[in-house]
């Protein structure tokens, strides 16, 4: 089956970026996004699934998300939103939490809706840098540099 | 992984001298001058730079007194490496889910405006 998605690690600003066409109109999609109801049904891989998901969509506002695995691990997720403009733009952060309370890395998400004919063009970047000083920094230079380190590391799994 | 490794790495990494280095030596160990030789920057400023990527791991030193060859130490790149292709999946089995969603979502909006125009 081709892949439907591109994954590509561009730049650290967006080191991971994913693009889908989905077949429903963008106020749909960003409504999928934002209401808890809605992400309880959809977030996370195959086979876990959302046991709590709670949203104060609001710039500033906190949102909660607790996922568990098909076995049976209980992990969560949480971040504050960034930047709401229905229905185009939604820009988030995100911390993975595991069970014993270890957290992750914050990263940033910044989700675009694009109408594409009444679909919608959905776009995910996800960056893992979080000062705006490096993240200007991130738009020269580095795509080339992980490129190459990308090369090395695939050189030695070996 | 812990996450203090991982934020040590990309910390490590957010400056771009540095990552030109690791870039540099990609393609082979090399002495500390003729890593500084592309920078216009004094030996102790690159001297920094390589501190703070050997105490990231992402870099390992010879230990002969004179010749000290810097090389790639491909651990935590493979982690990024790792955490990247982690979350790639997270999203793209997201979206297959969502996809389904959508679907389910709009073929019950359908039926809903039927059976409306059907009862008026």
């Amino acid at each position: 089956m081709p892949a439907r998605s591109t994954a590509a690690t561009e730049s650290a600003e967006r080191v991971l970026v994913i693009t889908r066409d989905f077949d429903a109109p963008r106020s749909l999609v960003f409504k999928a996004w934002t209401q808890p109801e809605h992400m309880m049904r959809w977030w996370g891989p195959h086979g876990f699934t959302v046991e709590s998901c709670e949203m104060d969509l609001r710039v500033g506002g906190a949102w909660n998300l607790s996922m568990r695995s098909p076995a049976g691990r209980v992990d969560r997720q949480r971040g504050v939103f960034r930047e709401i403009v229905e229905p185009e733009r939604l820009v988030f952060t995100y911390t993975f939490v595991d069970e014993s309370g270890n957290r992750g890395h914050e990263t940033i998400v910044t989700v675009s809706f694009a109408d594409v004919g009444g679909k919608t063009r959905l776009t995910v970047h996800q960056a893992i840098f979080e000062s705006d000083e490096v993240r200007n920094d991130h738009v020269r230079g580095w795509g080339e540099a992980l490129d190459h380190l990308a090369e090395y590391v695939k050189g030695n799994k070996k | 992984m812990s996450p203090d490794q991982l934020t040590t790495t990309f910390a490590a990494l957010a400056d771009p001298t540095r990552r030109a280095i690791l870039a540099r030596l990609a393609s082979g160990e090399t002495s500390v001058t003729e890593l500084a030789e592309p920078f216009e920057m004094s030996m102790p400023a690159i001297s920094k730079h390589l501190k703070v990527l050997e105490r990231a791991g992402l870099i390992a030193r010879g230990r002969e007194a004179q010749w000290r060859p810097c090389r790639l130490e491909a651990g935590p790149l493979k982690d990024v490496s790792k955490w990247i292709e982690h979350y790639r999946r997270f999203w793209e089995q997201s979206f297959d889910r969502l996809e389904n969603y959508l679907r389910e979502v709009q073929k019950k909006e359908k039926k809903n405006a039927r059976e409306k125009h059907r009862r008026d």
